[in-house]
């Protein structure tokens, strides 16, 4: 009777995404947060809301950073610098616009949006360093 | 929703600092949500379709764009791959999703003040 009642249910406190995985859709998944805290904020002048969403994206700029310098220092290797010479540089111009001049300090979707494309592209050589 | 108590355990670093995994917390099942304060949602299911496990938050306010909904927050926002209202488009919850909320965590062990037993007497 009393196990019954208090039957123990297991709850959530987690990722969504497997830890310990090379995956540029880590880094995305953040920038598309930072997007739609953009847009939301953009929406309404609640200024409890709005204060919690300027520390919110701070920390969401953070972890795109760190999903990027992950990929960059510890997935990528110097054959891959070799073949795609602009690699360094496309890490170089995301981490920025994730940074003070960027999604971290601004509220600015378009600066979002070139992240989100940045993104896509150091994806695309992921994609074709995987597929080698 | 009927009314009653139930125990969680909690899975994941997402509350940290404020709860570790193996925590076992009691729940209210049923009882209105109160900000501020933890509680059981269950989250919308995740871009792939797949329903997310229930999931322990806190219940930070009300959507300032709908009062009726509520908006949940993990306390560790640095913490790998969070899922709450400010991730994955899932935005501010309706009062049904919100499952239960917690009363308190379940001591790990009560401590029985006296001589311990079951150790060596280094007297």
């Amino acid at each position: 009777m009393l196990s019954r009642i208090f039957r123990t249910t297991e709850v959530s406190a987690h990722c969504d995404l497997p830890c310990g995985v090379y995956d540029p859709a880590q880094a995305r998944i953040e920038a598309e947060s930072i997007k739609a805290i953009i847009a939301k904020v953009a929406d309404n002048d609640d200024p409890d809301f709005r204060t919690r969403a300027v520390v919110i994206k701070e920390q969401r700029s953070e972890l795109v950073k760190h999903h990027l310098w992950v990929l960059w220092t510890d997935y990528f290797k110097p054959p891959h610098f070799e073949k795609y010479p602009d690699l360094h540089t496309l890490f170089n111009q995301a981490t920025k616009l994730a940074g003070a001049s960027g999604t971290k300090g601004e509220f600015d979707a378009a600066k979002a949006d070139e992240l989100l494309a940045k993104i896509d592209e150091i994806d695309k050589i992921f994609k074709e360093t995987k597929a080698a | 929703m009927p009314v009653g108590l139930g125990v969680v355990v909690v899975r994941g670093r997402s509350m940290e600092p404020t709860l570790h995994t193996g925590d076992r917390m009691l729940v209210l099942r049923g009882a209105p949500p109160r900000l501020g304060r933890l509680a059981i949602v269950r989250l919308p299911d995740d871009d792939s379709g797949n329903p997310r496990p229930l999931a322990i938050k806190r219940v930070t306010m009300r959507d300032p764009s709908d009062r009726r909904r509520y908006w949940v927050e993990s306390d560790n926002q640095s913490a790998l791959g969070v899922a709450d209202s400010w991730t994955h488009g899932i935005g501010s919850l309706a009062r049904e999703q919100i499952r239960a909320i917690v009363l308190f965590r379940i001591p790990h062990r009560v401590r029985i003040p006296g001589p311990r037993r079951g150790r060596p007497d280094l007297g």
